[in-house]
């Protein structure tokens, strides 16, 4: 029984949070992943962990980069020496996957082209994750987290009824495009099984997002008709919207496709003369009249908890979900039961519950085998036993500052 | 230049978002993508938007836009004889995508056993909210429970309004991008070992880690803020309206003087109030109030193109016709024009990711049970009088 990415190795240069999830997810199914981080500019999330500075090898201890980097093994490097570069490129020469997020014109002014890189090995899937791809007017245009979704159509769509835009509550194209690119490097896998070369991969995340509006777009351009944000509700069901329960801050969702659900749902909430009243006897009077009938359901969703609402209307085969926050997500039976949280310990950071890996493969699963490295914590590992360099070499890129056991980290604070 | 997937056959027994998006994916990228649908069709066939606004299941958007470059078979897999005749494809088959609750295909009798014990090298890709296994397997579902019940929901918009969905169907596009990325793991190892296996793809479950820091600073250092924060998680993140739309700003520390310089304030960069981003984050509400006079009197393609030159972090909110007339898009070839034989021609997106110009071809959705017969007699051998007692799986 093994992995699936069992033997494939991975050299990360992605920094904060789309491409290190992406990659440690191929570290999660199997992959030998190499983080590298340069002495004087590790990855940011080290720095956003509210770890006090005072607290020793501080940087090692933000569950934000440790979440996003477990199973990956680490290597202090700097770049922008070209005796760091050639290291780099020895290690690139025996790995299969090389994944970067820099600004557009970082690895060519590195000299890390795509070129550079197949040179020494024509094997190697080259993956850039830029915004807005390494071609075009806008390549060089700043895109951060939250710009993504508002350049991927998402934002003008969302919001309250007839309201204004609405951002979504994070980052939303980072998680997205780590998701897409374990789906990207394994389609490249397979074209490189066909073929037996190398190529280059480019995942623009406003691009990749984009793909989540498209029936939009393709309705836009048949019928040049915006859609402006409907909130809760649905095109064409109803009921279909989030009601308040008992409690603070205590939502639930309840979503009636077919006149059966919609019956259901009247007996549970004692008013069962509303599925044979003519108003909301089909499907297009429900819709018609759906603030009403939201009003009969919200009086008695505010009296009972939100789980609560969610199990007896469940039972009675209603569509219905808890409106869940993180501390009930991290205590959802459901979830605990599926294994979707587990107990992890680093040696700096100690024990704690972190995600599982997020997909259950029945002969081949993944597992979390490593705690996320410290920083410069496999530069033995890498330089030594993988790239085999001879020890004075080893020595001149660590007098040079080019690797390093210890980060500047008053660069920092 | 073959394409990634070519060689690859998958049956997709996949209703409305996240299982045709993860087989839009394979088909995408080369992959022979059967498209099993019940007699009349897959739900999203009558979900529109349609064109012109007349209801007619050739014409659904949702549908057009989720299963191009598919065929379409429709069969009755309820009825012993459309069971058979899916086994069959089943057998020439290296995968299989479908979303229903796992007490429907319990009772289908189409269980991940019984399709091994026709093919051992079939990768059955299984997405549903909550997974194949745990106490609310078989609840049921759709794409708002499952924006709820995986916590995306409830730091989405004020705290004033409540909870609110993103637009369109976000949980069921987030199952389908896990389930391609995840079937393909499994499709990689079943061509190195020649065994398949069941890839249980719970969208809740996906969902749930994503929250940004949330995660990790609840579960490490018990810290939690419970807050919706609409549109702003600072007056320096988040959206304000400009003169003819709205725009998106998200500022990091190195951008605060080209984000000043582009605004053409030099003296909010000089101002004491605002030299850190934690002295930003303490005097929020004037910069936000800063923000909000400034914003109102620019243009949304203006100040766009004069942030890009400054590189200063400025968006705009995209509409749907920003995105169809986007210099970038366009230069990049990401919007394709499709001609279909009943809805005409209209625009769609793709690919997700570029592997050379090759990689991913479009072609349009097919239409309803277009290919049944050359698929029941050349996939699954059946012979003639067999596929016409199927009947094409038109109802009675």
């Amino acid at each position: 029984m093994t992995m699936p990415l069992d033997g494939i190795r991975v050299v990360d240069l992605t920094m904060v949070w789309a491409g290190p999830f992406g990659a440690r997810m191929l570290g999660d199914y199997g992959a030998e992943v190499i983080k590298v981080e340069s002495p004087r500019q590790w990855d940011l999330l080290r720095s956003l962990g509210l770890i006090p500075r005072t607290e020793a090898r501080w940087y090692n201890k933000s569950a934000y980069f440790n979440h996003n980097n477990r199973d990956k093994y680490a290597l202090a490097l700097d770049l922008n020496d070209p005796r760091g570069k050639d290291v780099l490129l020895q290690l690139c020469a025996v790995s299969d996957i090389l994944v970067e997020n820099f600004r557009t014109d970082v690895m060519d002014n590195l000299g890390l082209t795509y070129e550079a890189v197949r040179a020494v090995n024509p094997r190697i899937i080259y993956i850039s994750m830029p915004g807005h791809g390494k071609t075009g007017p806008e390549k060089d245009y700043v895109a951060y987290g939250s710009n993504v979704e508002q350049l991927a159509g998402l934002v003008s769509l969302s919001g309250y009824e007839s309201d204004e835009p609405m951002k979504t509550g994070f980052s939303y194209g980072d998680p997205m495009a780590g998701t897409a690119l374990v789906g990207a490097v394994a389609t490249a896998m397979r074209q490189r099984s066909l073929t037996g070369e190398g190529m280059y991969l480019e995942l623009a995340q406003r691009e990749n997002l984009t793909m989540f509006v498209g029936e939009y777009l393709v309705d836009y351009s048949m019928n040049r008709q915006a859609r402006p944000p409907i909130g809760n509700r649905h095109p064409t069901f109803a009921p279909h919207n989030r009601y308040q329960c008992a409690g603070e801050d205590r939502w639930v969702t309840i979503a009636c496709e077919t006149g059966a659900q919609f019956a259901a749902l009247c007996a549970v909430i004692g008013q069962p003369q509303l599925a044979a009243d003519p108003r909301f006897a089909t499907n297009a009077g429900r819709k018609a009249n759906e603030a009403e009938l939201d009003t009969f359901i919200e009086t008695w969703t505010r009296t009972r908890g939100h789980y609560e609402v969610m199990h007896l209307l469940q039972r009675a085969g209603v569509p219905t979900g808890a409106v869940l926050t993180t501390p009930e997500l991290l205590a959802d039976p459901h979830l605990r039961s599926r294994g979707a949280w587990v107990e992890h310990t680093h040696p700096d950071a100690g024990t704690w519950e972190m995600e599982a890996p997020p997909w259950k493969l029945s002969r081949t699963p993944g597992h979390i085998r490593m705690p996320a490295p410290g920083f410069g914590e496999h530069n033995s590992y890498v330089l030594r036993d993988l790239l085999r360099l001879p020890e004075e070499r080893i020595a001149e890129l660590y007098a040079a500052g080019i690797t390093a056991d210890d980060p500047d980290e008053s660069l920092h604070r | 230049m073959p394409q990634p997937l070519s060689g690859l056959r998958v049956l997709e027994l996949g209703t409305f978002v996240s299982a045709p998006y993860c087989g839009k994916l394979f088909a995408g990228y080369g992959a022979e993508v059967i498209k099993v649908e019940p007699p009349g069709g897959d739900i999203s066939r009558v979900h529109g938007p349609f064109k012109d606004g007349v209801p007619n299941p050739e014409t659904s958007a949702l549908f057009l836009y989720l299963n191009t470059g598919k065929r379409s078979v429709e069969l009755d897999v309820r009825a012993p004889a459309g069971r058979e005749a899916f086994l069959r494809l089943v057998e020439k088959s290296d995968v299989v995508i479908e979303n229903f609750l796992p007490r429907d295909m319990r009772a289908l009798r189409l269980t991940y056993d019984a399709l091994k014990a026709v093919n051992p090298r079939v990768v059955l890709i299984s997405v549903t909210t909550f997974g194949q296994d745990g106490p609310y397997a078989d609840y049921l579902s759709n794409n708002l429970i499952a924006f709820a019940m995986g916590g995306q929901m409830f730091i989405t918009g004020t705290q004033e309004g409540g909870p609110v969905k993103n637009g369109g169907y976000q949980a069921d596009y987030q199952g389908g991008l896990n389930a391609f990325s995840a079937g393909m793991l499994a499709v990689l190892a079943a061509e190195r070992d020649g065994l398949g296996q069941h890839v249980d793809v719970s969208i809740q479950q996906c969902m749930a880690p994503l929250l940004e820091a949330t995660i990790p600073y609840y579960t490490y250092l018990g810290r939690w803020a419970g807050l919706r924060r609409g549109n702003h998680m600072a007056s320096f993140i988040g959206i304000y309206p400009c003169a003819d739309g709205h725009l998106g700003i998200h500022i990091m520390p190195r951008n605060w003087k080209p984000f000043t310089d582009v605004m053409g304030r030099p003296d909010l960069f000089d101002d004491p109030r605002f030299v850190t981003q934690a002295d930003r984050a303490q005097h929020n509400d004037d910069l936000m109030a800063e923000f909000y006079a400034w914003a109102a009197g620019e243009t949304k393609h203006d100040i766009y193109q004069r942030a890009g030159t400054g590189r200063a972090p400025i968006a705009f909110v995209h509409t749907m016709d920003d995105l169809l007339t986007s210099a970038q898009l366009n230069f990049r070839g990401f919007l394709q024009e499709i001609e279909h034989p009943v809805a005409g021609t209209a625009t769609y997106p793709g690919p997700p990711w570029w592997i050379g110009p090759d990689a991913w071809r479009h072609g349009r959705a097919p239409l309803l049970g277009e290919h049944t017969e050359p698929i029941l007699r050349e996939v699954a051998g059946l012979g003639a009088a067999d596929v016409a007692r199927l009947g094409s799986g038109v109802p009675a």
